[in-house]
């Protein structure tokens, strides 16, 4: 290998190593583990206090009187999870409509820091499928 | 008519495969007769396209709802101009729109190009076609617009998604795909360059007009989506890094970094593998961008396995592109040969490269982070995802830094800038953002992000602003004629880089817009009519809730007023609209009261007609409308690019620049209604807090979980967590304590500083807040060194490296032998 591959490996490694480093830590801070309901809930307590993001199905859904606090079950493939956020909601966030929350497991449930719907958009190459993108979100 | 539009689209196909063999063996055979059919057949799958385009309008407006595609995205009682947009309303009708505009946009480009690159254009028909035939036999065997039902047509269609019932998101999607599709003729010419070995400059004069318009194109595109978002999905905000929004970026960056890199070309001839690189990725970005929201497999990989065809077919469709178009780069690369060495790192062209490395890595930052829950997955079998938090924090300094590049290249001189010119060159830049920053600290500004990006527009003004003064003075003197009028002339003698100044001058009012998002405010309150909050300046009253019905939809609207000072200054109603067919999906109707100064925005996603109570999101959004302005701009400055030259003769008067004031002035005004009104009612939360518990609120963590810092924690106004911690707050402010020593008394009550939302300014804490930006510094200095050592001695071409990807060490080492 010549004199100037050396280099621009060299150079290229140290890129890559600077860029990877930074990428790692910030990374390590902004990621969130993402999960169906079902998944989590085959073994609730490995991901309590764990940055996570739960997508199921909504029911149940219920609002206190005279607030923004909202109480509801995320289920899907027969497991179940008490959630509750406070806050505005999606149009799409109905009985039955699909849902991805933002939060934490605790053992009275998930805390739901932010909520997006999945909605059916004109990006949807099927209908019921979840491809559509998730237009509408509380941000 | 459905299988008048199938057999057309058939027809299409085979005409477009006729295209591709005449041309191409006309052009080996030198038989212009043959390329002349080819050219022909080209111009007539334009005509097929338009026809069965027609062919779907035609079944929209007549509502023919035997189509499928037709009763999926249409209903009778929709408006006429949105049964014809309903054109482009889902995915099989927006390939067929893909492949109308291509043909159109194809048969344009070769048109006018076909005497003046004759060599090129048989190429550029194969390659066009080629794309064109791949998108037709999407259509054909996978997702045809033209289905109908096998037994029983439903009476009535299901109607467009009410969400893109909406002006902006008729024309955003055309707008964006015309640059998409755009983009596509610079690829045809570059592979043609490639294909036939005529790599001198004329390729490049010939796609620099096309990449610009397509350029626009994109811009205006991204802009009415950013509008849209705004305006209609109601979180207050236009840019949430979704993969849908982030698929239009990746191109643009390309794009805008070839708009760059081709200066360089034309001037010194350097850079002519980044060149065809840089045209060969945009284009495979557009394809990307396009996979990656329709094939579903970012949203989640299990949505990869309900359309595993459709990725199947791209994925085939991408590998080729990539491995046709770099395989073409290597075997053309000894044609490709710099003709230039860059002789200094203070050279116009330096910056230039500067410029391009950064927008590639953000193309790049950006797919990776958009990319990342699939990756992750693939990796790990853990699906992670980031947010946007991540992508601001990466995105923010690399903005900035952006911003910085946009004032300093256009300061430098080609080849060697000396001191003494950088002197004369930076004195008045460098004091207008000294000026601006003063300014600031002087006002109180503490938003530093912010504080840096008004200091760095600053900056860039200086810049603009100089080169157009000192040019006008040039020539004033030259030609004796006032200022303006040499000013004009100064424009239009040199059209493309004067309309870049307007453009740069465009993107600092975005700059400008976005830096307010720092100062933004946001709160959600639950109100009764007569109730009402406040939120900054601004107390919003609730008068009423209503319903109204005008047949296609039912309308809950909240009648509103806004005070300023006491004084009222708006009426506005959020309201929620029910569509018909659709009333499980209502839609949010924003409420927007603009100014140039801030907007107030109001939403209203729930509501109880019983119990007569509105949950009001209320947001204050300064300096947003700049965001638009600056569209504006960037808008006028490509098109003052793109000006013919004879048309310029008409704008040598001076209305344009007057108009614009004018109409400026006018909008303020229209925009600034200024009823005055008492004001009245009782006061609800959220209370009263000074600046200080402001202020220490955006420093300390909320302790219920949710990582936010307390005035942001998403739990209030019901978090016991929030009310145990302001307790503690006001407590240590009742003892008279300031914000250092509240911080203190945090972190003593907690025994770490993990309480805070950032460590304390301090000692070893100094390091946390420097590594990030040291290790990016030393990288950068490791870089210029190294490559500084290598631009002075000419060595042999290197072969690739291991551990890098082949793509990617190849383009460093075509981009490092340029410096040679």
């Amino acid at each position: 290998m010549s004199h100037k591959a050396v280099k621009v490996g060299l150079t290229g490694l140290v890129l890559a190593t600077a860029f990877g480093v930074l990428l790692y830590s910030t990374l390590g801070e902004s990621a969130q583990y993402y999960k169906y309901v079902d998944e989590v809930m085959v073994q609730p307590d490995a991901w309590y206090g764990k940055p996570l993001q739960v997508h199921g199905y909504a029911r149940d859904i219920r609002r206190k009187r005279d607030s923004l606090e909202w109480s509801f079950e995320l289920h899907r493939e027969g497991h179940v999870m008490r959630a509750t956020y406070t806050g505005i909601t999606p149009d799409t966030f109905l009985n039955d409509s699909e849902v991805v929350l933002q939060g934490t497991l605790t053992p009275e449930g998930f805390q739901a820091t932010g909520m997006t719907a999945k909605c059916p958009s004109k990006y949807e190459p099927q209908i019921g499928s979840a491809a559509g993108t998730a237009v509408s979100g509380t941000k | 008519m459905a299988s008048l539009g199938y057999y057309l689209l058939l027809a299409a196909f085979v005409v477009c495969a006729y295209a591709v063999a005449a041309s191409v063996a006309g052009a080996r055979r030198r038989s212009r007769p043959l390329t002349d059919s080819g050219i022909g057949a080209f111009y007539l799958v334009a005509a097929i396209m338009t026809a069965a385009s027609s062919v779907i309008v035609y079944a929209f407006v007549s509502g023919d709802y035997s189509i499928k595609y037709v009763a999926r995205y249409s209903d009778s009682v929709q408006p006429l101009f949105y049964k014809i947009t309903s054109y482009w309303g889902g995915l099989d009708g927006s390939i067929m729109f893909w492949v109308f505009l291509l043909s159109v946009f194809g048969s344009t480009a070769v048109f006018v190009n076909r005497e003046r690159h004759r060599e090129l254009i048989p190429y550029v028909v194969a390659v066009i076609s080629v794309v064109q035939m791949f998108f037709l036999f999407l259509m054909i065997i996978h997702n045809n617009p033209f289905e109908t039902y096998l037994t029983e047509n439903p009476a009535d269609g299901e109607g467009l998604n009410p969400l893109l019932q909406n002006f902006y998101m008729v024309i955003h999607p055309p707008t964006m795909y015309t640059g998409f599709v755009g983009l596509t003729i610079p690829f045809a010419f570059g592979m043609a360059a490639l294909i036939t070995g005529y790599l001198d400059d004329s390729w490049l004069r010939a796609v620099r007009r096309w990449t610009m318009i397509s350029w626009l194109f994109l811009s205006v595109g991204l802009g009415l989506g950013m509008i849209w978002a705004y305006e209609e999905l109601g979180w207050g905000g236009y840019w949430g890094w979704d993969p849908v929004e982030n698929a239009g970026l990746l191109p643009w960056f390309t794009a805008t970094a070839f708009l760059h890199s081709v200066m360089v070309q034309e001037r010194r001839g350097m850079l002519r593998v980044w060149n065809v690189t840089l045209v060969i990725l945009t284009f495979f970005l557009t394809i990307f961008g396009t996979f990656m929201t329709r094939s579903g497999i970012v949203q989640s990989v299990h949505a990869f396995g309900e359309d595993p065809e459709l990725a199947r077919l791209f994925t085939i469709f991408m590998v080729t592109i990539l491995t046709v178009s770099f395989g073409f780069v290597i075997y053309r690369l000894p044609l490709l040969r710099a003709r230039n060495e860059l002789d200094s790192w203070m050279s116009r062209e330096a910056a230039f490269l500067a410029n391009n490395w950064i927008l590639l890595f953000s193309a790049f930052f950006i797919l990776f982070a958009t990319m990342f829950p699939t990756l992750s997955e693939a990796v790990t079998g853990e699906r992670l995802t980031v947010g946007p938090p991540f992508f601001n924090r990466w995105m923010l300094p690399v903005g900035l830094t952006l911003l910085l590049l946009t004032g300093i290249g256009p300061l430098l001189a080609w080849r060697k800038s000396t001191l003494v010119n950088l002197r004369d060159q930076f004195l008045i830049p460098v004091g207008a953002a000294l000026a601006v920053g003063g300014a600031l600290v002087a006002l109180g500004v503490r938003v530093w992000t912010s504080g840096i990006c008004f200091a760095l527009c600053g900056f860039v003004l200086g810049t603009v602003g100089q080169e157009f003064w000192r040019g006008a003075r040039v020539r004033q003197q030259a030609t004796g004629t006032d200022v303006f009028t040499a000013l004009v002339g100064l424009v239009a003698r040199n059209k493309r880089r004067y309309g870049g100044y307007i453009v740069h001058v465009g993107i600092v009012l975005m700059f400008f817009g976005f830096a307010g998002e720092g100062f933004k405010q946001d709160e959600q309150v639950l109100l009764r009519p007569g109730q009402q909050a406040q939120v900054g300046d601004f107390v919003v009253r609730l008068d009423a809730i209503r319903e109204t019905d005008d047949g296609q939809k039912q309308m809950i609207t909240a009648h509103t007023t806004v005070f300023r000072d006491g004084a009222e200054i708006a009426r506005m109603f959020p309201a929620k609209w029910y569509f018909r067919k659709h009333e499980d999906q209502p839609t949010t109707e924003v409420a927007i009261r603009r100014s140039f100064a801030e907007d107030i925005y109001l939403v209203m996603p729930a509501f109880d007609l019983a119990e007569q109570s509105a949950s009001m999101e209320i947001v204050v959004n300064p300096l947003v409308n700049w965001v638009w302005v600056g569209f504006g701009f960037l808008a006028l400055g490509t098109l003052i690019a793109l000006l013919p030259e004879t048309v310029f003769a008409f704008a040598q008067a001076r209305i344009p620049a007057n108009a614009v004031t004018t109409s400026m002035l006018l909008l303020s005004l229209v925009l600034w209604p200024a009823a005055l009104m008492a004001q009245g009612g009782q006061m609800v939360a959220p209370t009263d807090r000074s600046e200080l518990q402001r202020r220490l609120e955006s420093d300390i963590l909320c302790t219920c979980g949710c990582q936010s810092p307390m005035g942001s924690c998403p739990m209030r106004p019901n978090c016991g967590h929030y009310d145990q911690q302001a307790a503690r707050l006001k407590a240590f402010l009742a003892e008279g304590k300031g914000y250092d020593e509240v911080r203190e008394a945090f972190t003593v009550e907690f025994g770490s500083q993990a309480v805070l939302a950032a460590p304390i300014d301090r000692g070893f804490n100094r390091l946390a807040w420097l590594f990030p930006y040291l290790a990016a510094l030393t990288a950068l200095a490791v870089v210029v060194v190294t490559a500084r050592r290598w631009s002075s001695r000419p060595v042999a071409v290197a072969a690739g490296d291991a551990g890098l990807d082949p793509a990617l060490s190849a383009r460093l080492d075509d981009e490092l032998r340029n410096l040679d």
